[in-house]
């Protein structure tokens, strides 16, 4: 169980990065969605104990990792968004010298465990390959493959899909949810939505520093069951629906233009038809919600 | 009409020129010739014979062998990898993308890196030109003069790499293969000298000249025919033969450029593309495409349809606490460190070089044996050597100290449950064992010269009395040195200027007769064998001194993991226990209290010695 309390920080003296934080997290995949420039980063940071927060504090499994660092990173995997590797090492050396570091120091149990990791984020066949040849996907499965030595009890993955492409963003999640079932709490960071929906089992949203939810995504689409609504309408028409209504997304359809909205409680006019919410929806009309509010 | 700055070409030059200042190679470089044109101007051959050392016929003289001696190999690091490093980094579409012609890339790519050679190159000149102001017992010197030094720099040494850097960028452009340039570079030395011999030397002396692209075969600084009136008046004029032998080293340089131009592809080699097929790595992805959020797999779904093929992570036994573990962690981060020490480029160019100008005199040069020949062999070469251990220390360690930062490494090691010492010392270490590998090497080389010039009997206890005693703890302490400021200033090009800067400062201070040493940690002309064996007069001083040494080396390194970035507590005392932070401050007061208490003595046995 990871439990953040009150977590504050504050760049240069004025820009507020984090805003009092409290979040509860239990085992599985919990997604921390929210734009460019939220606070995600800033947080993976802390929780992987690169960066000293202002206040607050921040518990895993009951073991302070503010004030115990030392101790803390024996619980800890990370994948930060932005990363390298030596080069001029071959991935297999990478491995090994990362297991080394985490104190896996019997050679057959770091052999066995670093066969099984290859065999896992499927890098076998290029176990002998210097990292300098590697693609994004396969430094992101590197980097993933890292992060899981050593039995970490908290899995912080920073931004991962993020410039993958598809195939490899499939791999990747098949990687994390494989993960999930590991009674470890995986903090997932991401901007992409369908990240969160296709693999966490709990997620938040921050924005400007503070969380704006806490729910799973089960529990935040049903927040808006008959509030969505789908129509094919003529293109005039848009910017007055707009106005008057939540427009989560457009698209121009032979010079018509194809509306999906957010109104809760009524139906918008008579060619909207009802349409089943995904967690798209909900992430931007909480954002909406909070803009409106500011 | 176009701009000539805002060209395709002008802005290769430039990214070439901004990438090759943010390399090692280039500053390392430039140290070495300022500190060759040093050497040359207190110690060479002009010196105490009345000879003008800013005389055109010295500096006419001198440029060739220095040319000859150290630059072929820069060349060759230089040279070797522009083209494919862009193929490398996987820069290439992007560049090729552009509308850009291979002539541009390739002409912007070829001057901007030999524009920062040959400015690498004059600092041997910019060196000698500035040391007409500084007076020397023994060294004479003429009115101040500006036009000699270029314009025998850019005949007699620019032109010669000219042809050189053609010949290893063409090589390097068309194999896309650096270590082969690099080969080529180690190499040229047997050529060239296989060339001279066995072709020059029978021939009359102006196809010599003629036919020498590295014009070694004009007249010397030893000429003994010559009175020194002579040479200090005569203006070298350029021969006929000299002009056409330029004019031929500049047309073949050509020649090599339209073959690269020719010959130059910007599509992938076959040999990568079947590299890159042997790895099967979309396994498992077939036809899969990217679908809307609400069509995906659910968790449960995803994990159940894998949950069969899933590879079961084996359980492990950890431990990273206590001492063993500790040492396993250091361990492994030393021979990683160490790992990639050796892949440096420039590790290439700068070893070989280094065990070459350490055993050159021993090599080439009678030896006087005031003790025996082992003693003289180890003390010659100890002197030779302090100055690649200090440039070794230097450049090498500022290097391992930011490489994590650099390559984005940083993060991911950070959060790793490695002591902060361990990342440190490692790196620390690795430079360590690489400056105790030149020192092995040499030693064993010169040994081997000893026997072949049957120069015996060996005494190896020599060779360990010197190495050990001077050069082992002086390189201590500069590596510890240069941590402490690369931690403090944070910038590893800062650091290189501090390290530069004070060391230059002090070697001045030390030729100018203020030599103290308390402020002399390498011993500097502060030593001779006799005092190591205990039938000197200094080695009580010395092995205190050493002491005096270690102890601030141990002093800064404790300082450096005080002051390391990477914070894991603030706390001096944990559990009843001292953290390592505790450690630290502990032990940095206990070296700086030896150090002040060594000092004290090494002052108060100077001041008896005074009189």
């Amino acid at each position: 169980m990871l439990k953040i309390r009150e977590l504050t920080k504050t760049y240069g003296g004025n820009i507020q990065a984090l805003k009092r934080i409290s979040l509860d997290v239990s085992p599985g995949v919990f997604g921390l969605l929210g734009p460019n420039g939220a606070g995600k980063t800033t947080l993976m940071k802390i929780l992987a104990t690169l960066l000293e927060p202002d206040a607050g504090t921040v518990e895993i499994n009951g073991f302070d990792l503010i004030s115990r660092k030392d101790k803390a990173r024996r619980l800890l995997g990370y994948l930060p968004q932005d990363f390298g590797l030596y080069p001029t090492l071959t991935a297999e050396q990478m491995l090994n010298y990362f297991a080394k570091l985490k104190g896996v120091t019997d050679k057959e149990e770091r052999r066995a465990l670093i066969d099984a990791l290859f065999e896992r984020v499927n890098l076998s066949g290029a176990r002998k390959q210097r990292l300098e040849g590697f693609s994004g996907g396969m430094r992101q499965r590197l980097g993933i493959a890292q992060a899981l030595i050593g039995q970490p009890q908290l899995i912080i993955v920073d931004e991962p899909t993020a410039g993958l492409d598809p195939e490899e963003r499939n791999r990747f999640h098949n990687l994390l949810a494989e993960t999930a079932g590991e009674d470890a709490v995986v903090l997932l960071s991401t901007h992409i939505v369908s990240d969160v929906s296709s693999l966490c089992s709990q997620m938040a949203v921050i924005r400007g520093g503070s969380i704006l939810a806490s729910t799973t995504p089960e529990q935040a689409v049903d927040q808006l069951k008959d509030s969505v609504w789908e129509a094919t309408v003529p293109r005039e028409r848009v910017a007055a629906l707009k106005a008057r209504y939540q427009v989560i997304s457009s698209q121009m359809l032979s010079g018509q233009a194809r509306l999906r909205v957010i109104a809760k409680g009524l139906r918008p006019s008579e060619e909207f038809t009802p349409a089943k919410p995904v967690l798209e929806d909900y992430y931007f009309d909480l954002v909406n919600q909070r803009e409106r509010a500011n | 009409m176009r701009n000539p700055l805002q060209t395709p070409f002008a802005a290769i030059f430039q990214n070439e020129v901004r990438l090759n200042s943010r390399r090692v190679a280039p500053y390392f470089m430039a140290l070495l010739c300022a500190g060759n044109a040093l050497l040359w101007w207190g110690w060479g051959p002009a010196v105490g014979r009345g000879l003008a050392i800013n005389s055109d016929f010295v500096i006419a003289g001198v440029l060739p062998i220095y040319s000859f001696l150290t630059l072929p190999l820069f060349t060759a690091v230089f040279m070797a990898d522009p083209v494919s490093r862009d193929f490398r980094d996987g820069i290439d579409p992007l560049i090729f993308s552009k509308p850009i012609s291979r002539g541009e890339y390739l002409l912007g790519k070829f001057f901007g890196n030999f524009f920062v050679l040959a400015c690498c190159q004059s600092a041997f000149v910019l060196m000698w030109f500035a040391l007409q102001a500084v007076h020397k017992q023994g060294v004479t010197t003429q009115q101040f003069k500006v036009i000699p030094y270029i314009k025998h720099f850019l005949v007699l040494v620019v032109i010669s790499h000219f042809l050189l850097a053609a010949f290893y960028f063409a090589v390097g452009a068309l194999t896309r293969n650096a270590k082969i340039v690099y080969g080529l570079g180690v190499a040229f030395y047997p050529i060239y000298i296989t060339y001279q011999v066995a072709l020059l030397s029978s021939l009359p002396r102006y196809w010599k000249l003629a036919l020498d692209p590295g014009v070694m075969n004009r007249g010397n600084v030893h000429d003994r025919e010559r009175t020194i009136e002579w040479m200090n008046q005569v203006v070298v004029v350029y021969e006929p033969d000299l002009i056409i032998n330029r004019v031929v080293v500049i047309l073949l340089a050509a020649i090599f450029l339209t073959i690269v131009y020719l010959r130059f592809r910007i599509t992938e080699r076959p040999v990568k593309v079947e590299a890159f097929s042997v790895l099967n790595l979309t396994e498992g992805a077939g036809g899969f495409y990217y679908d809307p959020p609400s069509t995906e797999p659910s968790l449960v779904e995803r994990f159940e349809h894998h949950s069969h093929e899933k590879v079961l992570l084996p359980g492990v036994t950890r431990a990273t606490a206590g001492i063993r573990a500790h040492l396993h962690q250091l361990f492994a981060a030393l021979t990683v460190e160490f790992r990639l020490l050796r892949a440096e480029r420039s590790f290439v160019a700068v070893m070989p070089l280094a065990i070459f100008l350490s055993i050159f005199e021993v090599a080439f040069y009678n030896i006087p044996p005031d003790v025996s020949y082992s003693a003289a062999y180890a003390t010659n070469t100890a002197k030779l050597m302090l100055l690649f251990l200090l440039g070794i220390a230097v450049f090498y360690t500022g290097e391992a100290i930011h490489r994590d930062r650099e390559v984005r490494m940083e993060p991911v090691l950070w959060a790793t449950p490695a002591a902060n010492n361990v990342l440190l010392l490692s790196k620390f270490l690795a430079t360590l064992v690489l400056t105790c590998a030149l020192i092995f090497v040499v030693g064993i080389v010169a040994v081997a010269i000893q026997v072949l010039r049957h120069h015996t009997p060996i005494d190896l206890h020599a060779y360990f009395r010197v190495y050990g005693l001077i050069l082992l703890p002086s390189t201590i302490f500069v590596t510890a040195v240069v941590v402490l400021a690369n931690i403090v200033l944070r910038n590893k090009h800062v650091a290189y200027v501090f390290s530069i800067g004070t060391a230059v400062g002090l070697f001045y201070l030390y030729s100018t007769g203020y030599n103290h040493w308390l402020y002399n940690p390498l011993l500097y002309q502060l030593w001779n064998y006799l005092d190591l064996t205990g039938a000197g007069s200094n080695h009580s001083i010395i092995l205190i001194h050493r002491i005096y040494c270690l102890a601030a080396s141990v002093a800064c390194l404790a300082l450096a993991h005080i002051l390391f970035q990477r914070k894991s507590t603030r706390r001096v005392m944990m559990d009843g226990h001292l953290t390592d932070r505790g450690w630290s401050i502990l032990l940095a007061v206990v070296s700086i209290t030896t150090v002040v208490g060594t000092g004290w003595i090494i002052s108060s046995m100077h001041a008896v010695a005074l009189p």
